[in-house]
């Protein structure tokens, strides 16, 4: 298995745990991550501004693994949505795919349509799939109640098909399930992280980060899950501060899936970036509390 | 060679006139071999346009007729009429679709009078060709079957019973009696469910020419309108229905007693392995769930079977098989009612996280008095009264991703719960009524919405996006569109109007009848405003909520009418039958069988003819004139009259030229 490895903006230039972790754990897992060169902003953060900017950026990215003949991993779920819209556009309406193709053409580069576009929990679950994960536990994460959360592009819109299911996400607790984890449902499963919040009520954005942690504790959860740069930052960077707008002080462990991943596969902190988390990870040990 | 022709070429008002130019059309007609008369009309179909035809073949002697009009399916039964009273065989006639397939779909007169021009011209070819037919007469059985027995079918049947027609009532369940049965009151008028149905009950249980067949399915249907052959198969019971009393001993004795959850009411009370359907159950007797009972899972029961030991009658009896009976109907009349949508998959109900979370139908056996909890209304969780209760209505209706369709009872029924928690909890309680719009169309429903709403009740308008199941509390997200507000309610109990589906087992027996269903998989009425009871199948009717989501009163109303058009059938001791069904060639006929493997009716058989030959053989009584056989016949031996090859080729040909 071999994937163009997409980047996107939050993961390489502050989220470096998540890149770390990724590249890490799935290689162990069999998948080959190439980085291309040339790939730049995927669109998403344009949209608001110029649609036709996102769709040619988008096209544009896909291009580049196209090239290489290579499907794309993209970790981030706002890029994932980008490129997988894009992808739906351009393959339905072949009048546009002319027009974004005439962009392209500078560059030498055309959009046709052969590359799939992936993101961690699909790459995961059904690609890869959870037996193969199964195979390589070495530490089961044993009596750990964990809170999962999705991010809201990984499961929606549900119309142009996601990742997972809009209303009922559950792969990622199945992975957690098979590498030892208990993941349980709590009825705040789907909120919002705040994330997309914060450009302009970055009050309300900490408000939401803190109503979601305040419950996930309250509930007795041992640690909190994502697969979203954005949705990570609001849990595990702001934490302490997004604690003050509930009046309460927050101790949520926050990790990435492939971290936790990492850690049942008997891969050092160290190499999966745990230093870099910087809610409280350490009461997490593997293998027990 | 060929028949003398007229051609009339109707107006329809301006439905044909405005977009194709009849008189030309006429006027080309004229022009055209064996055509020596041609004229147009402002109504064919009317009074005058029936004298027109007469007048047309008395004077010009003919001996075929093109009407250049609507679809057949409107008028060609009208025209057969007007062609035959006019000397003319009935079967010498050709409609030539003008305004469906014409003027109706067109907007360009010049090209649209073309169009009408060859669609004319085809229709002449293949006059010039046609046969004249006879019916031939069948034997009608007065018989009746009823499948179902809620509240439509028990009217049905009623209603054919009082003709004097032999009724067959099926009912799968145990017990006759349907949805209305579990319902407590009924809207607007809040009378009794039970105390309204029971009488109706009774008197199709006691009824000389009804009888019941409950605990049993129709597993095949054979024949045709005026002759059905059934099998029913009656399941075990394993209770002999002649020595059971229905004391209920058995029930109170069974060692599985409250242990099995209790469908008639939804899952919330148990019950036990042999039981009572409910106490009004007609038949009231006594019947065993093979599913659970351990001398039938497990073949054995402790030390015995308690039932056994209980049973004073001997009723009793493990060695009961299921038995298929055939029974013979000349007309059957479905009323298999509907299933309520499972909330299980729209997980942001919270259906599947909370035993809070309930269905109307499950609050209904809560309000009940022979319900459960005896209608006290208790928290599942808990068994505590609840404070506040929330109804979220279109669950699952009206949505593009489940049922777009509306029930048309949920919002009356979750104002008729508002009443009676009202009355039975006091004033204080909290209810809140999450709805889509309040559709109070019926008779007396706008007054009892007023009346709900001047009560101390909370109106949302909305749809929840998410019910929040916390072990402490239930919250409610709702955003408010009348005061474009986001709520967040906290409550104790919710109550989903789930949308009304059609019965799981709805596409087999649409298979095993031969009807129709929508897209939404209700069975489909053969014309949804002029035959709302019919099926495009001979002799099947449908009535109650089988066809769409309806009330009791529309079910009622719909299962008279079912009974009426039945009747008209069981009435007449002998019915014609369409001469336009398959003929074999015999000369041509190879024997080969793919008809008889293609033919949906059974009416082909293969015999032997002359010099040992084998050929196939087609029962006129039993061809539906489908013509399945007639296309799958690799030789053309197979002709199905009134569309003959050498008819209908002739006229493809003038079509398409």
């Amino acid at each position: 298995m071999k994937y163009a490895l997409y980047p996107g903006c939050v993961m390489p230039t502050e989220q470096y745990a998540y890149e770390l972790s990724i590249r890490e754990v799935l290689p162990k897992l069999g998948v080959e991550l190439v980085d291309l060169k040339g790939f730049s902003c995927c669109g998403g953060p344009l949209k608001s501004v110029n649609q036709m900017i996102t769709l040619s950026l988008a096209a544009r990215n896909i291009a580049i693994a196209e090239k290489e003949d290579l499907d794309i991993f993209a970790p981030c779920p706002i890029c994932h949505l980008t490129l997988s819209e894009a992808k739906r556009i351009l393959d339905s309406d072949p009048d546009m795919k002319e027009r974004v193709n005439n962009y392209l053409k500078d560059e030498g580069l055309t959009y046709t349509g052969t590359s799939d576009i992936v993101h961690t929990v699909d790459l995961l679950h059904d690609v890869i799939g959870i037996d193969k994960i199964k195979k390589l536990v070495k530490t089961p994460l044993k009596d750990i109640k964990i809170a999962s959360h999705y991010g809201c592009h990984t499961i929606r819109p549900s119309e142009i098909g996601r990742p997972d299911d809009s209303e009922n996400p559950e792969k990622m607790d199945r992975i957690l399930e098979v590498i030892g984890g208990k993941s349980e449902y709590y009825p705040e499963k789907l909120d919002c992280c705040g994330g997309l919040l914060n450009a302009n009520l970055p009050e309300s954005a900490l408000t939401k980060t803190g109503q979601k942690l305040q419950r996930i504790q309250e509930q007795g959860f041992d640690l909190l899950v994502d697969v979203c740069p954005w949705g990570h930052r609001q849990f595990d960077a702001k934490q302490s501060k997004a604690g003050e707008t509930v009046a309460t002080k927050l101790e949520v462990p926050v990790f990435y899936l492939t971290q936790l991943l990492g850690l049942s596969f008997g891969i050092s902190k160290e190499k999966l970036g745990l230093n870099l988390n910087l809610s409280p990870v350490e009461k997490i040990s593997v293998g027990g509390k | 060679m060929g028949n003398r022709i007229g051609v009339f070429v109707c107006h329809c008002g301006i439905n044909i006139a405005a977009t194709v130019d009849v008189k030309k059309v006429a006027g080309y007609a004229k022009t055209l071999d064996n055509v020596v008369v041609a004229k147009d009309y402002k109504y064919m179909c009317s009074a005058g346009g029936a004298k027109l035809i007469t007048e047309s073949v008395n004077e010009y002697k003919l001996d075929s007729v093109v009407i250049a009009c609507c679809s057949p399916r409107m008028h060609e039964h009208t025209f057969r009429g007007v062609v035959e009273s006019a000397g003319v065989n009935a079967f010498n006639l050709e409609i030539a679709n003008i305004r469906e397939q014409c003027s109706w779909v067109h907007d360009d007169k010049a090209r649209a009078t073309e169009k009408a021009k060859i669609l004319v011209r085809g229709a002449v070819s293949k006059a010039r060709l046609l046969e004249p037919l006879q019916t031939s007469k069948i034997k009608v059985n007065s018989n009746a079957l009823v499948v179902g027995a809620g509240i439509a079918g028990i009217q049905s049947a009623l209603d054919l019973a009082e003709e004097g027609h032999k009724v067959y009532l099926v009912e799968k369940n145990p017990s006759i009696g349907g949805r209305m049965a579990q319902l407590d009151k009924t809207f607007p008028t809040l009378d009794c469910s039970g105390c309204i149905l029971t009488p109706k009950m009774m008197e199709a249980a006691k009824h000389p020419n009804i009888e019941l067949l409950t605990y049993s399915e129709v597993v095949s249907v054979e024949g045709s309108i005026g002759n059905y052959s059934v099998k029913v198969k009656k399941k075990a019971r394993f209770v002999d229905m002649d020595k059971c009393t229905g004391c209920g001993d058995c029930v109170a004795a069974c060692r599985l007693k409250g242990r099995i959850s209790n469908e008639f009411d939804e899952g919330i009370g148990k019950r036990s392995a042999i039981y009572l359907p409910f106490p009004q159950a007609v038949p009231l007797k006594c019947v065993i769930d093979k599913n659970h009972c351990l001398m039938l899972t497990l073949g054995k029961c402790g030390t015995g079977p308690l039932c056994v030991d209980a049973c004073e009658a001997n009723a009793i009896d493990f060695k009961q098989k299921d038995e298929e009976v055939e029974i013979k109907v000349g007309a059957i009349v479905v009323a298999t009612g509907y299933d309520l949508l499972d909330p299980t998959s729209l997980y942001e109900y919270g259906y599947a996280h909370s035993k809070d979370v309930i269905t109307t139908m499950q609050m209904e056996r809560l309000i009940s008095t022979s319900g459960p909890t005896g209608g006290e209304i208790l928290r599942p969780s808990n068994g505590e009264k609840p404070k506040s209760i929330t109804y979220i209505l279109c669950v699952g209706s009206r949505d593009e991703t489940q049922c777009t369709w509306c029930c048309r009872i949920g919002c009356m029924s979750a104002l008729k719960h508002a009443y009676l928690l009202k009355e039975k909890l006091g004033d204080n309680v909290e209810l809140n009524i999450c709805y889509t719009d309040i559709r109070s169309f019926g008779k007396g429903y706008e007054e009892f919405y007023h009346k709900i709403r001047g009560m101390n009740t909370n109106f949302f308008r909305g749809r929840p996006s998410e019910v929040h199941v916390s072990p402490d509390k239930i919250t409610v997200d709702i955003f408010d569109t009348t005061t474009s507000k986001l709520f967040e309610i906290d409550t104790d109990l919710v109550v989903l109007v789930p949308a009304i589906v059609p019965r799981a087992d709805a596409d087999n027996l649409a298979r095993i009848l031969h009807i129709s269903q929508g897209a939404d998989g209700f069975f489909l009425e053969a014309h949804p405003k002029l035959r709302p009871v019919d099926t495009t199948t001979g002799g099947v009717f449908i009535a109650g909520c089988c066809q769409g989501p309806k009330d009791i009163q529309d079910s009622v109303a719909q299962a008279s009418a079912a009974a009426a058009r039945a009747a008209n059938i069981l009435s007449k001791k002998e019915l014609e039958s369409e001469p336009m069904i398959s003929v074999v060639d015999e000369d041509l006929c190879s024997g080969c069988g793919t008809c008889i493997s293609v033919c949906p009716y059974n009416a082909i058989e293969k015999v032997e003819g002359e010099g040992g030959k084998m050929l196939a053989k087609v029962n006129e009584a039993l061809c539906m004139g489908c013509g399945a056989c007639v296309a799958s016949c690799p030789s053309g031996a197979m002709q199905q009259r009134g569309y003959k090859d050498k008819q209908m080729i002739p006229m493809i040909d003038e079509e398409t030229s």
